[in-house]
Parts: C-alpha cells; structure tokens; sequence
C-alpha cells in the first residue's frame, strides 16, 4: 500500500500540470487516482525492489550539475545547427559511427541516448544488441576519434555520477 | 503593440509551414515525409500556443497537448510498420 | 504597472522571437539539408527547442495561471518526445534501405546487422 503511494506521486504530480491547477487538493485527488493506474501496468514497476532514500536524496546535486550541463549543451546545439543551415552553401561530411559506453543499466542507456540526440552535431541512431555500442549519425565526421573521446569524457561521465 | 507581434508570430508560423509541405508533396522516400508531418505538427503545435493566448481561452492548449501525443505515437507507429511490416 | 512587470515583457517578447526564428531555421534545414538523416537533425534539435521557447514565453507572459501552466507541460513533453521518435524513425530508414547522402564519408552501422 505504501509502495502504491509512493508510485503515484509522480502520476499526481502530472495529473496537476495537465489539469492546469497547482493545489494541494488537486494533488490528494491525483494521488487517488494514481492506483488505478498503477494496478493494470504492475509488471512494468519494480514492486519487489528496495528503495533508500538516503540514496536518492544524495544524487541529487549530481543531477543538478546534469540537467546544467544538458541546458548549456542544448544551446550549443542549436547555435551550431542554425549556423549550418543558413551557409549560403552547404558544406558538410555526414556519417554514422561506432561509439562503446560504459553504462549497464536500461535508464542509463535512455539518458545517454537522449543526451546525445539533444547535443550538438550527433543523433543516436541504435543501440547493438549486448548494449555496448551506441550508433551515432554525426553531421561532422570527418574525425571519429575525437567525436569518441568527446562523447567518453563530457557527456558519460555526468551521466555515471548521476544514473547509476 | 503586444498584439501585433503576436499576429505577426502566427503569420511567420504560416511561412514556416511552406517547408513542410513542400516535403510532404516531393520527399523523395517515406521516411523523408514521416518527418515532415512530423515536424508540421510541431509547427501547427506553436501556432496553437500563440493563438490560445491571443483569444484567452485555455481550451486551444489542451488541443495543443493532445495533437503533440497523438503525432508522437502515429510516429512511432509508423516506423515500427515500416522497421518490421507489423504494427504490434 | 511596476518595473518588474516591463522586465518580465520584455524578456517574454525576447524568448518568443528567438523561439520562432529557431522554428523557422529548423524548416528550413527540412528544405535544404540533403538526406533523410541531416533533415533529423535539423528537426528535433532546433524545431523542438523553438516550441519550448515559445512555450516559455507564453509562461513569462501569463504567470503560472492554468493556462501557463499547461504551456510549460506541452513544452516539456515536446523536448521529451521528440528525441525517441527521432531515434525510431533513424532506424526504421536505415534498414527500410535509405542509402546515405553522397557526401557521407564512413557508415559503421551498416555492417552490424546484415
């Protein structure tokens, strides 16, 4: 029972912002309605999983300095993008490369599949089937090594410290 | 003031939309107007906001959420037809 | 009207130009960039910031009222969304058989499934 609440949060939380209403109220509603959600996807949730809060709690700054990293990244991304597409010619070497990771988990994976589409120049295309390579559309591949290299040490390292 | 640049926000929006369709119609592979349609969407999502908040009614953002997910799974939807031949 | 509220106006009018001029660079790189790939970049990563920042302008301008509020969610699911269906249609073209552009220089994905 307790594990249901604490699944629903989330839900009650979404259930505001979608309502529109940021109250106290429409929140314990949300938290109502949560379980019927929760009920018919039960396999999807980790019931049998310990959860610690002090955990959580202490990953927090390190998600902080991510979702930082991320913004900065994102606004690079489009300044680079932007500065292409309006060359009065267009003048670039695509192409898809071969990047390992080291991250094991299936959450890890989705973030750093995510950062790298949001970051400049790169767009996740898929990932190989032991999950250890990532294949990457690259708008500038002219040097793969130093894509692999910038992907290893500015993105994965935030992604370890704050995923897993 | 405040109103003529919102007006002239959703007349942008329309020239915006002049790319999209143009790949709709000539995309040379289906792929190419999957992300058209797709990208159209954003744009017609974008002129929903703007003119929700030049009417004052709150009701054209719920029309704006809805469209967002109903491209995202009709994206999705489309690619796994065309990754495997199958849909589910 | 105090000096906050002009602040909050005119940096709302400010994000919301920049957000619409992002939209237009990204339908633009729908015209111009030259295959399927590039065309996804140019999409999910101008267009979809574009959205949110007139998304947020609309925030600044209203507040957090019901209807700035949903702004905000519609903005967020954009910059959620739109890398995945990006990821799934990159590989959907890939093995439908898109060649790349001829401009391409190195292609490591091909060999990995065939």
């Amino acid at each position: 029972m307790k594990r249901y609440l604490l699944y629903s949060a989330p839900l009650a939380l979404l259930w505001c912002f979608v309502h529109g209403d940021v109250t106290i109220l429409n929140f314990l509603f949300g938290l109502v309605l949560g379980p019927f959600v929760i009920k018919p996807f039960k396999p999807l949730y980790k019931f049998g999983q310990e959860v610690s809060f002090k955990d959580a709690i202490s990953r927090i700054p390190k998600e902080i300095k991510y979702f930082v990293m991320l913004i900065i990244e994102i606004i690079k991304a489009c300044i680079v993008v932007g500065k292409i597409v309006i060359q009065p010619k267009i003048d670039i070497k695509p192409g898809i490369i071969a990047v390992p990771i080291d991250t094991k988990t299936h959450a890890g994976i989705t973030a750093i599949a995510n950062t790298i589409t949001l970051t400049p120049g790169t767009l996740t295309l898929d990932v190989s089937d032991d999950e250890s390579v990532l294949y990457v559309h690259c708008i500038d591949a002219s040097d793969p090594d130093g894509v692999r290299e910038s992907i290893k040490h500015d993105l994965e390292k935030y992604i370890l410290e704050a995923f897993e | 003031m405040n109103s003529l640049l919102l007006n002239l926000a959703l007349l942008f929006m329309v020239f915006a939309m002049i790319p999209c369709v143009y790949r709709v119609i000539k995309g040379p592979t289906v792929p190419d107007r999957v992300i058209a349609v797709d990208a159209m969407t954003t744009v017609i999502v974008v002129m929903l906001g703007v003119y929700s908040f030049v009417q004052g009614s709150v009701f054209f953002m719920d029309v704006a959420l809805v469209l967002s997910i109903i491209s995202f799974v009709g994206t999705v939807t489309i690619s796994k037809y065309l990754d495997e031949g199958v849909v589910l | 009207m105090s000096s906050i509220d002009i602040v909050l106006e005119l940096l709302s009018n400010i994000v919301l130009i920049i957000g619409l001029v992002f939209v237009f660079l990204g339908m633009l790189g729908l015209l111009r960039l030259p295959d399927v790939y590039n065309r996804m970049h140019a999409t999910t990563k101008i267009g979809t910031v574009g959205a949110f920042g007139v998304m947020l302008s609309i925030l600044l301008k209203v507040g957090f009222s019901p209807m700035g509020v949903k702004a905000l969610t519609v903005g967020l699911f954009l910059l959620l969304t739109a890398p995945i269906a990006a990821h799934m249609i990159g590989r959907a073209a890939h093995r439908h058989g898109v060649e790349l552009c001829k401009e391409s220089i190195i292609d490591e994905y091909g060999k990995s499934y065939k």
